[in-house]
Parts: structure tokens; C-alpha cells; sequence
């Protein structure tokens, strides 16, 4: 719950940055994520040390660190660019997510699987993938929330607030390359791991589902497809920038779906915790 | 010393004063070495479009601002009798208060206009360049660069634009972002077409002017360092533009569309940002209606800016407060400074008689131990300095020039205190070495 608390400070740090505009406010709300960040460091890598892998295994663990990999990629965007004005839409997120989880409990043990470079690899390239992603969803909204304003030519709070179109494009298309590339990455170490434990642990009744026709598998390559789709339409086909926005905020609903209710009530295959 | 402004502004005189006194950048050197033969060594000299003015330390503050005046004008050639009239003169907190207003936008002509604190910088900085600056000047210069940043991150008067044309800035980079690489192109090269190309041009990449009349194109263009096109190619360059301004003359709309539609097809999906400030309109309404295009006409753009202005006048009235408080601090300041001389003379004579005192009464102390000698040297330290304490504080406190001189006069004949420094020099003199060469 205390993690929950120390992202809700810094959220709360960031609404009065957005409400005042005071640079001060700006500072506070960085300083106070910052340090959110690093007590979530300590703490994962305490369980790091504790199981030997990072604690991904399991639901509580995997948003845990999902929350921490959104924060840190948040934060690295924040320092890079100076901008702060979408801090108040990502916060709610971390806020929500690491309560949904705070009383769970992190894995105490690891099922032998996750003992491997491949598996480490492919869950920790998804998650950090999946992070990307809430960021482009999170950077494609406000995107249009913008867009809108201007284009109705009625500047207003967003106006005033947010960096500029072709600042939020940029944010955006950059967090969707690097998700799509931990994606590719992360689905590749996915297969590798399960060409290899194939071969060793045929009597596990839950090798045979993992193929496309698992819901939570389909579903990541459904993934990997539109946002693939994404990237080269931008590049190669003159794909708008609002477009690219709403289809990286329709990208990561997908992500959702995929990493609650299909992995919870469908999928067959990737049951470990 | 007193400081002395003296100037005009775009409150006081007309565009042609301004531009016949108005000093460009280059020529600030030179007119800082002119001022500097009419016993003004110590100045900044500030020249902008929307004014020029001339600060500086003074002894007499009236007969320095009417050398400063004779040193304008025949700098510049203009009679006397053309800038009478125009000119104001300030002294002390009044001229620090102004400097502070100009560098916080709160004198411009649009106020809160971010431009303006930068060039008090690089008025401060010639002139610093050029002849050094006293630390009076030092003080109230970067007591201005303060209050400037402060308003500026405190209040929000520069946020939001107050002209048609600012506020068409702020829309583009709203849009794009930095300017520096998106290209511009202007319908028309009438006072609309020309007021807004001279705003965009500083900012993007390259300016481009479509008219009809090649004649005021081609002035227009000398002027934004920019390039004329025929009209007929109007299309062709707003298909390589990102910022269309139109102000036309024209009874009928010059981009249709379909026009637009043509023009869109070739851009990939970038974004256009079109101001139609013609009227009747230059752009058909229908063009709205296209993903990439943000269009806005005049009656938009006003609004913006009335909606601006409205906000503003909050932020008005908290930087003047916080224009007051700096002012308040830095007379303050140049009060306690005056007072100096005069507090030390005072200190030198009391110390004088002390030491006197104790020589004195050497010979009665002499029975005394080293540390009873010690306490009474103390002793009579302490009450010197408690006897003076509450006469330094007041008379730092005096908050004008006359009675500050008028005390410190008091005070010179009561304790003789020119007197002492008549001694202190004799003194000096005596203990000169006696080929008289300098120590």
C-alpha cells in the first residue's frame, strides 16, 4: 500500500503543477516520482535478490513491475523533453494499477521455467513493451485532446498545458517504436524458451496450448501486427499524426485486454503464478 | 549620486521621433563614448523600436539629464525642438521603477512581451563591454533581470498573445513546435501581409510572398529577407509551406477546397496552420473540414486575444506589486549607501577619542593587570559602538535624498566630522615618505 501512497503523492504533486503552472510545483511533482521510483527499486530488487529472478511471475508481481517499468520509461521521457504537462494523465495510472495489486502477494518462489535467460528476456522485453505502450496511449490521448482544441479554435486549458502537436507526435511515435521492438523482442524469446523447454518437459499439460490458437498468444501477435501496421503506415503511407494516435490509444486497449481479462478467464498456456 | 533616466517611449512620441533618436545596436558604442565626453561615464543606453533611454549616476541629476539630452540629439542630428515635448526625466526609486517595468513588459506596447527583458540584457552588456558599469548601475540592472524572470515564472503575463500577430505565432508553435523548420508563406503585401510576415519571418526557416502586386512583394520581401512568388504559382507554395497568413485584397476566396484537397496530396500528412485575416475571407470556410489543416480566421483570432487580455490584468497587478517590492529593496539598498561616508567619519571619530581617552589614562591604568587592561579597552569599545548603533540605523533608514543630505550635513558639523577628515589627510601627508613618492 505505501508504494501505492508514494505514486499518489506524486500524482497529487502533478495535478498542482497542471492547476498552477508554478515551475516549483513541476519540480516537486518529478522530485516526489523520482523517489516513488526508487523505493520501488529497492523493493523489487529486494524480491530480486530474494528469488534470484526479478518477481514477474504471478499478477501481482508482473503489474508491480509493469507500474515500475511505466514509471521509469515516464520519467526518462520527462527528463529527456522538460515536458511535465502529461504527468497528470500517466500518474493516475501507476496510482491505480500498484493499488490494484497492493494487497496481493509477491511471489515467494519461482516455478522452475522462469530460472532461465530466455524466459527472463521475454517477460521482462513484454513488460517493458506493455509500458511503452500505456505511454503511447497515455501521449496519443492527449495528442487528441489537443488536436481538438485547436482544431475547434477554441484554445483552452490544454492549450495552455501541454507541449506542442508535433512534441506529443514525436513522444508518441517513439515510445510505439520501442514498445514494438521490446514486443518483437519479447515474443522472440518467448518461442526461443518454448523450443527449448519442449524438448525437455513434454509431460507439462500446459506446453500443448501455447500456440496461436491460445487467446493470450493470438492476442500478443495481434498486438505486434497493429502496431506494426502503425509504424509503417506513418512511415510509408502518409498515416496522419491524430491517426497514429488514436490507433497507438486503440493498441494498448488490446494490451489491456490481453494482460487482464484474456489472461485471467482464456488463455490456457501461461499459468504460473 | 543620484540615478538619472532620460528618454522617450511609444507612450510619448510618435513612430518618425522614435525612428529618427532610436540608436541600432552597432552604433551603441560609439554614443556610450560620446556620453561618456559629456561627463556621463557611468550609463546604459537602451534602444529598441519602441524606444530609447539613457541611465546614469549623477551628483547633479538635472544638469546630467539635459547633457544627456544635448548628447542624443546631436548624436543623431535631430533639433531640439523636434523631440520637446517626448522626452521624460526620472530620478532615483522613480527611474529604477521604470526599468523595472520596462524589463518585467510591464511599459510595452504589448504588455508582457518576452522580447524586451532580453534586450535591457544586451543594453546592460554593452555598455558593460564598452566602459564598465559602477556598482549602483550593476545592482539596478540585474535587480531588473530578476524582477523581469520573476514576473515572467510568477504571474503568467506573458502567457497568451495580445496581437493578431503574436497570437498567430502562438498558434503555430502550438502546432509545430519550434518554428526554425517549418516555411512560411503570406498572401498579399498589403499592412496585414506585412505586419505578419515581420512577425514570422525571425522564426521560421523561409518566408515566401505571393501577391499580385510584384512591386510590394518585392519591397516586402527586401524587408523579411524573403522571396517573391507570381500568384498565379500561389498554390505551388503553399504545397511547400506549413503556415499560410492570407490578406488579400481580393473580393473572392483565393483557396478553395478543392484547392486545399490538391494542395494536401503531395504533403504526406503533415499538418498546415492558415490564417485567413482577409476580409471578406480568402479561404473558403469548408477547408476546416480537412484533418490536416487548422484553420483560423480574424474573428478567432481576436477572441484569443480578447480572452488573453481579460486574464492578463490579474497578472498586471501582481507584477506591479512585485515591481514595488523590488524597488522598495533597491532604494533601500542605494539609501544605506549614501549613508556610508558619513557613518564611517562618524565611527573614526569616536574611535579618535577613544583611543585618545585610553592614551591618556595610560599611566593611571598602569597599575592594572594585562587582562583588566584588556576588559577596559572592551569596555570602552562596546559603549562606543552601542552609542553609535542607533544613529548609523536611523540615519540609514531616511528614506529621501534632501533630508538623508541634510542629517548627514548635521552630523558632519556636530562631531566636526570634515574636520576629522581635514586631520586624517594632514595625517596622511605627514607620514607621506619624504622624496614624496607614491606608496
Amino acid at each position: 500500500m505505501s508504494l501505492a501512497l508514494l505514486y499518489a503523492v506524486a500524482c497529487a504533486a502533478y495535478v498542482w503543477h497542471f492547476a498552477s503552472q508554478k515551475p516549483l510545483a513541476g519540480r516537486v511533482a518529478t522530485g516526489l516520482l523520482l523517489v516513488s521510483v526508487l523505493v520501488h527499486t529497492f523493493e523489487l530488487g529486494m524480491y530480486t535478490m530474494e528469488l534470484g529472478v526479478p518477481p514477474m511471475a504471478g499478477r501481482t508481481g508482473a503489474i508491480s513491475t509493469f507500474v515500475w517499468m511505466l514509471a521509469v520509461s515516464y520519467l526518462s521521457i520527462e527528463v529527456s523533453t522538460d515536458e511535465r504537462g502529461i504527468g497528470i494523465f500517466v500518474t493516475p495510472l501507476l496510482v491505480a494499477l500498484q493499488a490494484l495489486v497492493a494487497h496481493g502477494e509477491m511471489p515467494t518462489d519461482v516455478p522452475r521455467y522462469f530460472a532461465t535467460p530466455f524466459v527472463a528476456v521475454h517477460v521482462g522485453a513484454l513488460l517493458f513493451a506493455y509500458a511503452s505502450f500505456a505511454l503511447a496511449c497515455v501521449i496519443g490521448i492527449t495528442y487528441m485532446l489537443l488536436f481538438r482544441e485547436l482544431k475547434r479554435r477554441t484554445p483552452g486549458m490544454f492549450f495552455q498545458r501541454l507541449p506542442s502537436l508535433q512534441v506529443l507526435d514525436r513522444m508518441n511515435m517513439r515510445a510505439v517504436w520501442i514498445g514494438w521492438l521490446l514486443l518483437t523482442i519479447g515474443l522472440v524469446g518467448g518461442a526461443l524458451w518454448l523450443r527449448d523447454v519442449s524438448a525437455q518437459m513434454t509431460n507439462d499439460p500446459r506446453l500443448p496450448h501455447m500456440t496461436l490458437a491460445d487467446p493470450k498468444i493470438l492476442m500478443a501477435v495481434v498486438t505486434w501486427i497493429v502496431y506494426g501496421v502503425l509504424l509503417a503506415s506513418r512511415r510509408w503511407a502518409g498515416l496522419t499524426a491524430r491517426r497514429a494516435a488514436w490507433l497507438s490509444a486503440v493498441g494498448f486497449a488490446i494490451v489491456l485486454l490481453n494482460f487482464l481479462p484474456v489472461a485471467y478467464f482464456f488463455a490456457r498456456s501461461h499459468n504460473f503464478a | 549620486m543620484h540615478l538619472v533616466l532620460v528618454g522617450l517611449s511609444h507612450h510619448t512620441a510618435p513612430l518618425e521621433v522614435r525612428e529618427r533618436i532610436g540608436i541600432s545596436r552597432s552604433m551603441v558604442p560609439a554614443a556610450l563614448d560620446r556620453l561618456a565626453q559629456e561627463g556621463c561615464d557611468d550609463a546604459v543606453l537602451l534602444s529598441t523600436c519602441n524606444r530609447t533611454e539613457v541611465y546614469a549616476m549623477a551628483v547633479d541629476p538635472t544638469a546630467m539629464g539635459e547633457r544627456i539630452v544635448g548628447c542624443l540629439t546631436d548624436y543623431r542630428g535631430v533639433s531640439r525642438d523636434d523631440i520637446d515635448g517626448t522626452l521624460y526625466v526620472r530620478r532615483d526609486a522613480d527611474a529604477a521603477r521604470h526599468l523595472f517595468r520596462v524589463a518585467a513588459g510591464l511599459d510595452s506596447l504589448v504588455v508582457g512581451e518576452p522580447e524586451i527583458l532580453g534586450q535591457v540584457k544586451d543594453a546592460y552588456k554593452a555598455a558593460s563591454e564598452a566602459r564598465g558599469t559602477g556598482s549602483v548601475i550593476n545592482r539596478l540592472f540585474h535587480g531588473a533581470f530578476s524582477i523581469g524572470k520573476r514576473v515572467r515564472s510568477d504571474t503568467g503575463l506573458s502567457e497568451g498573445a495580445v496581437s493578431l500577430s503574436y497570437a498567430s505565432v502562438t498558434l503555430a508553435r502550438k502546432i509545430f513546435g519550434d518554428l526554425g523548420k517549418q516555411h512560411f508563406v503570406v498572401f498579399g503585401a498589403g499592412e496585414m501581409a506585412r505586419l505578419s510576415a515581420l512577425h514570422f519571418h525571425e522564426h521560421v526557416a523561409s518566408t515566401t510572398i505571393a501577391t499580385r502586386r510584384q512591386d510590394r512583394g518585392e519591397l516586402l520581401a527586401a524587408e523579411v529577407h524573403g522571396r517573391v512568388v507570381a500568384w498565379d504559382d500561389r498554390l505551388e507554395a503553399l504545397a511547400a509551406a506549413d503556415i499560410l497568413i492570407s490578406a488579400t485584397g481580393s473580393p473572392d476566396v483565393v483557396v478553395t477546397e478543392a484547392d486545399m484537397r490538391r494542395v494536401l496530396t503531395t504533403r504526406r500528412g503533415r499538418p498546415m496552420f492558415v490564417v485567413d485575416l482577409a476580409v471578406p475571407r480568402d479561404v473558403a470556410s469548408e477547408v476546416a473540414r480537412l484533418e490536416e489543416v487548422f484553420l483560423y480566421n480574424i474573428d478567432d483570432l481576436r477572441g484569443i486575444v480578447q480572452e488573453n487580455l481579460a486574464r492578463r490584468q490579474d497578472a498586471v497587478a501582481k507584477a506591479e506589486r512585485l515591481v514595488n517590492d523590488e524597488v522598495t529593496a533597491w532604494y533601500g539598498w542605494l539609501r544605506s549607501r549614501a549613508a556610508v561616508p558619513t557613518v564611517v567619519a562618524l565611527r573614526t571619530r569616536f574611535e579618535r577619542v577613544r583611543q585618545a581617552e585610553l592614551e591618556r589614562l595610560a599611566p593611571r591604568l598602569a597599575g592594572l593587570g594585562p587582562d583588566a587592561r584588556a576588559r577596559v579597552d572592551e569596555i570602552t569599545r562596546l559603549m562606543v559602538e552601542k552609542l553609535l548603533l542607533t544613529p548609523t540605523e536611523q540615519l540609514k533608514a531616511i528614506d529621501d535624498h534632501e533630508t538623508m543630505d541634510a542629517c548627514s550635513a548635521a552630523l558632519r558639523r556636530l562631531f566636526a566630522l570634515d574636520d576629522e577628515a581635514a586631520v586624517n589627510d594632514a595625517d596622511a601627508d605627514t607620514s607621506a615618505p619624504p622624496d614624496g613618492s607614491a606608496r
